[in-house]
């Protein structure tokens, strides 16, 4: 019984004979707990059991509870069917992200020789940029790539958590690098460690694996310098350099401030250790916009954000995380989020192939059809378009409303894709003209679903440069527009307009060889004169230098700006196209703001504060409420730490305890005489205490019979 | 090898070498001497960074064919490890059997005395940079020197930087001093190994190119001393390394035939401000490449990140009680104070503290100090959420933000301090478009 361990000790299983020194032991005692254990076993077991079921459908019953068990089941698969497809896209971008700082890192390593680099320890640089919890998943890139594919050696990556002290440190790159072989010599390994009798901290053993591994170079890469104790690296490096010449050290440095920091880090004496390169990596911005792009605004994309959770989502990526994954993360929160409360999602299953979807919709799933606004208005429209008959079939007839929503899903779909569409050609064709802040699409995106874009200055500068272009801007961004835009809406009335300017190019060019034609808009040559009348005088000066070609080309200009401006704004015309006008959009896209708020960046401590100081906006218990819902004061009946909360926050940094205790008492007393003085200081050493667990007074030895406040409140 | 003296000739091609260091060669060889004549049971040798110690007494040991055994002392880690590789070391050169382990310095004794017992030459054990020992005490040194006493056949000869008083804590050993090499001993030195100057239009390599190279080489050399090596770099390592780095540049002119080997002059002249620039004496892992600057893309924290940087930079260099001045909303209140500051105690404490902040290193401060500056510096109001916690978390594990005090972290107590430079401070709080300059105090 003695050997028990402290924590399975239970305080109800009180046993005063294991504080006996010597006490005779009773084997009935034995018996009472192996079928207790028995018993917990067996309820673990059907706790296992039906946790498996469970987890088959981690889903709520939706519907008032009359949501069928199909269809609860198809709701799951869908969500892990879709974020699946979701999650593989984004995964491809992340690991073809890193490609190119991959191959220059891994080009380095090839080629690193000491004899290089002035005797130094070969050394990369890689510039990784603030967010740590990426450096993991590029290191490990690294690791892999330099292992696996390119066969240089073996590779040790510490991490400061690992590096506490030398010894150890020196002992897990030791083992890590020679374990990391194939393991046909892992006898011989042994044997040569063996008869040498080598501390397991020795690099002499590292030594001798390299000598009987030719040509192998062992690379150290270190995640997170800025991390590491300064004493401990700059100790690592000067071993590995007076080993140089025996061992084939490359370093791998991860930086995620600046490479001054690094230097200011170390001393100078090391630093003059290595001599190598930097790898700046790329910023994560691009990243995040592949990601979004893929995401949001591609066809492949089946659940879309809405403006008010993207604007946080991207607000958040910039002011306070610039973390991708933390992004990613967010991105299948709202998947979830958007599967586990809305019971229509299942329509999105049904998204490339609508058959079968009428059966499983029930009547209770058209009733929540028919309750969703944008149905509504939907019907609405109808209405006002005189279309009485069908009005009526979509609010009697439930198989109808199911041909309704096979049919118009696919419709209100393609909206999100044409706006993406929409927003790849602005982006496109901002990025050809000389417009000096490139707004990404995820920032054009959210703009254009709340319908800001229309009438922003992002499309009016575009549409403005666009007049002003000359023949060899125009037919670059025409290039790019027929390359990456996949909608005919545009590129179908673009195309021929393409061809006509190639060839007005390659006739003015055999006739004058300019190559450039000018487009009559242009004024940028003759911003020197100021006044409206010197410009007009200019202007027809102008006109009459153009050639010819440069007249037609104009032509062909304005009519590539017509087709474009009718484009835009059909796409971008929050009335007409608006989001709110799409058919079921509550389904395609997600727009709850609140539940990422409140999961991602919940606000702890001022929900303590709140809680403390207005604890009727918990409690909602009719004493603490006056009568007309005005904010009282400080009452007796309120709870007694936030009674003693609401005194402190008028103190000063150092609280006397019987002052407190004074004010405390005649709060909780009120008009009462004779309030029990021991039931009081109960109360009040119980809410003291309360407030010392959560951190807002401490002991203090400044003054006798003072506590220190710590937190100032609305911080 | 069996005579008395060593033999002239092996003198004369070290001398050769070594430049320089005739002195100590002399001395070497008296005491390290032949296997017929005694030695000391220790010597010393000193001498700051790159003055030759180790070279020349391998290349001596190695010249007189002495039996040594060398260890390298800064490659272990554990006083464990170095007396675990003497003892392998030595038993491994004289011949005897493995007789198990020496963990500390007493086995040690031991294993050395019985290896070493029935061996009648001479035995050198050379403890190099052995003030660099990881976990050595000065009791260590003592007791290696000991066993130099103890064991009659063997010589410890410490290898070191800087010498102590009373450092054996015995009768003084041996001393041999490695000095500095001065500025004509240093050109003397790198003369051995002039680089060459790249001529492009030169068909035959003659001597005469040889001697005005000696002759370019040689003022060049005198001029980088006079000019950076004399305050920075006055070992010879690091005074070749810049002379290398900085040779091609300079000898550029005249390998292009613009100028003569012998107008030194006009041709330091042209290349003056490579001189006066201090690049080549900076240790820097990525060697500055000119005109690379214009990509500088910058890994940008995050916006409030910044602030926060800002506010730990406020908290550490301001003192707390001028806080109320610096960060009060209300206008007033920091009107009053500044004139009711302006009479009667800055006077004094002018007088008192001439030192800058900035110069007194950061103070810690309380976390909480930290979030009402925060709070105070934003330029619109946000309500604290738990990414701000998570960005002070990142900006410590970034090392921007150390922690000062032992507690734990999450004790409201618990004193923290920036650790970055003005400079960085000054280019984050531009970056976001912050004057920190108007809430410094002076």
């Amino acid at each position: 019984m003695e050997s028990t361990p402290p924590e399975e000790v239970y305080v109800d299983e009180f046993d005063p004979k294991e504080h006996q020194g010597c006490y005779i032991f009773t084997p009935d005692g034995e018996e009472d707990r192996p079928t207790k254990r028995r018993k917990t076993k067996g309820k673990q077991r059907a706790a296992e059991k039906t946790a498996i079921v469970e987890e088959k459908c981690p889903f709520p019953v939706l519907l008032d509870g009359k949501e069928t068990e199909s269809t609860l089941r198809l709701r799951y698969r869908t969500y892990c069917k879709l974020w699946e497809a979701q999650e593989k896209r984004t995964k491809a971008i992340l690991d073809s992200f890193n490609s190119k700082t991959l191959d220059d890192v891994s080009a380095f390593v090839k080629d690193a020789t000491p004899e290089k680099y002035e005797g130094k320890i070969p050394t990369a640089l890689v510039l990784a940029g603030p967010n740590i919890a990426s450096h993991e998943l590029l290191f490990q890139q690294l690791a892999q790539r330099i292992r696996n594919q390119d066969k240089t050696g073996p590779v040790v990556a510490l991490a400061s958590k690992d590096a506490t002290n030398l010894k150890t440190t020196l002992r897990k790159l030791i083992r890590d690098a020679t374990q990391q072989d194939e393991g046909v010599d892992d006898e011989e390994e042994d044997i040569i460690r063996k008869s040498t009798k080598l501390l397991n901290y020795d690099l002499q053993i590292l030594q001798t694996w390299c000598e009987s591994h030719e040509g192998q170079k062992v690379t150290i890469a270190i995640q997170d310098s800025e991390a590491f104790d300064s004493n401990i690296l700059s100790d690592l490096i000067s071993l590995f350099s007076s080993y140089l010449d025996r061992i084939p050290f490359v370093l791998l440095v991860g930086i995620a401030t600046s490479v001054e920091i690094f230097h200011d880090k170390l001393p100078k004496s090391t630093i003059r250790l290595m001599r190598g390169n930097k790898f700046d990596v790329e910023r994560a911005e691009e990243c995040l916009a592949q990601i979004f792009n893929d995401s949001m605004t591609s066809d492949k994309a089946v659940l879309r954000l809405g403006a008010t959770v993207c604007d946080f989502l991207l607000e958040r990526y910039r002011d306070h995380t610039q973390s991708i994954q933390a992004f990613v993360a967010a991105l299948k929160y709202a998947y979830m989020s958007h599967f586990y409360a809305n019971p229509l999602s299942i329509i999105l299953g049904f998204i490339d192939n609508a058959d079968g979807l009428g059966e499983v919709l029930s009547a209770e799933h058209v009733e929540a059809v028919r309750n969703v606004p944008s149905f509504r208005r939907y019907v609405e429209g109808k209405m006002a378009a005189k279309e009485v008959g069908e009005v009526r079939k979509l609010l009697t007839d439930d198989n109808y409303v199911r041909r309704t929503v096979a049919e118009k899903i696919l419709e209100s779909r393609n909206y999100g894709i044409e706006l993406g569409q929409a927003l790849a050609f602005l982006e496109i064709g901002r990025s050809c003209t000389l417009i000096q802040n490139k707004t990404p699409r995820y920032e054009l995106y959210a703009k254009a679903l709340s319908g800001e874009l229309q009438t922003s200055p992002s499309v009016r500068d575009f549409l403005m440069s666009l007049k002003r272009m000359n023949s060899t801007t125009l037919l670059n961004l025409l290039e790019k527009v027929m390359q990456e835009v996949q909608a005919p809406a545009i590129t179908e009335p673009l195309r021929p307009l393409q061809e006509k300017i190639k060839k007005l190019v390659e006739e003015a060019e055999a006739s004058g060889g300019k190559k450039n034609l000018i487009s009559e808009f242009d004024t940028t040559n003759n911003t020197l004169r100021g006044t409206a009348v010197s410009k007009k005088v200019r202007l027809g000066e102008q006109k009459s230098s153009l050639t010819k070609q440069d007249t037609e080309y104009s032509a062909l200009v304005q009519q590539v700006y017509t087709i474009s401006e009718s484009y835009l704004t059909t796409n971008f015309n929050s009335s007409q196209h608006g989001l709110q006008n799409v058919l079921l959009h509550e389904i395609l896209f997600y727009d709850l703001r609140s539940p990422h708020s409140a999961v991602f960046a919940p606000r702890p401590r001022s929900t303590i504060e709140r809680g403390l100081s207005q604890p009727q906006d918990y409690l909602a218990c009719s004493c603490c409420t006056s009568a007309d819902g005005e904010e009282v004061g400080i009452r007796g009946t309120q709870p007694p730490t936030s009674i003693i909360y609401q005194l402190y926050l008028e103190s000063g940094a150092l609280i006397n305890i019987y002052d407190l205790w004074s004010a405390f008492y005649s709060v909780i007393a009120g008009d009462e005489e004779d309030f029990d003085v021991p039931t009081a200081q109960a109360l009040f050493y119980k809410s003291l205490a309360e407030m010392r667990f959560l951190g807002f007074v401490k002991h203090t030895k400044k003054k006798t019979d003072h506590i220190a406040k710590l937190a100032w409140k609305g911080i | 090898m069996a005579d008395e003296m060593l033999p002239a000739e092996l003198l004369t091609a070290l001398n050769e070498q070594f430049p320089c260091r005739a002195p100590q060669i002399r001395r070497l060889a008296a005491l390290v001497g032949t296997d017929e004549t005694p030695s000391p049971p220790s010597i010393v040798l000193h001498g700051l960074e790159a003055t030759g110690k180790t070279t020349v007494l391998r290349t001596f040991l190695d010249g007189v064919r002495a039996s040594y055994t060398w260890i390298a002392c800064h490659e272990c880690v554990t006083v464990r490890q170095l007396m675990e590789r003497i003892s392998a070391g030595v038993t491994e050169n004289v011949g005897g059997v493995d007789a198990g382990r020496a963990g500390d310095v007493c086995a040690l004794g031991v294993k050395l005395s019985g290896a070493l017992s029935g061996v009648e030459r001479k035995h050198f054990l050379v403890l190099d940079r052995v003030d660099r020992t990881k976990e050595g005490s000065s009791v260590l040194l003592a007791a290696l020197g000991r066993l130099g006493e103890m064991i009659p056949s063997l010589t410890v000869i410490f290898i070191l930087s800087v010498p102590k008083p009373r450092l054996l804590s015995s009768a003084e050993p041996p001393h041999i001093h490695f000095a500095p090499y001065t500025k004509e001993e240093s050109i003397k030195i790198l003369s051995k190994y002039v680089r060459r100057i790249p001529f492009q239009d030169i068909e035959e390599y003659t001597e005469e190119d040889a001697k005005e190279e000696l002759y370019v080489w040689q003022k060049f050399c005198g001029t980088v001393w006079d000019s950076l090596a004399k305050g920075t770099a006055r070992g010879i390592v690091q005074f070749r390394a810049i002379v290398d780095e900085m040779w091609e540049p300079f000898v550029k002119p005249i390998a292009e035939g613009k100028y003569g080997t012998r107008n030194y002059s006009s041709l330091y002249l042209l290349h003056k401000e490579m001189f006066r620039q201090e690049t080549n004496v900076i240790d820097v892992v990525v060697p500055v490449v000119t005109g690379e600057k214009a990509v500088a893309k910058m890994h940008d924290l995050p916006y409030y990140s910044k602030f926060l940087l800002c506010a730990a930079y406020l908290a550490s260099y301001n003192p707390a009680r001028q806080d109320a001045v610096f960060f009060m909303k209300s206008a007033d209140f920091g009107r009053k104070k500044r004139r009711g500051g302006a009479t009667g105690p800055t006077k004094r404490t002018a007088k008192n503290r001439k030192i800058h902040r900035r110069l007194l290193g950061p103070q810690a401060f309380p976390l909480e100090r930290l979030q009402a500056i925060f709070a105070g510096i934003l330029p619109h109001r946000i309500s604290s959420s738990a990414d701000i916690q998570t960005q002070i978390a990142t900006l410590t594990s970034l090392r921007l933000l150390t922690k000062a005090s032992a507690t734990d972290v999450l004790e409201a107590s618990t004193k923290w301090r920036v650790n970055a430079g003005w400079d960085y401070i000054r280019h984050v709080a531009r970056s976001v478009k912050f004057d920190i300059e108007d809430f410094i105090a002076e």
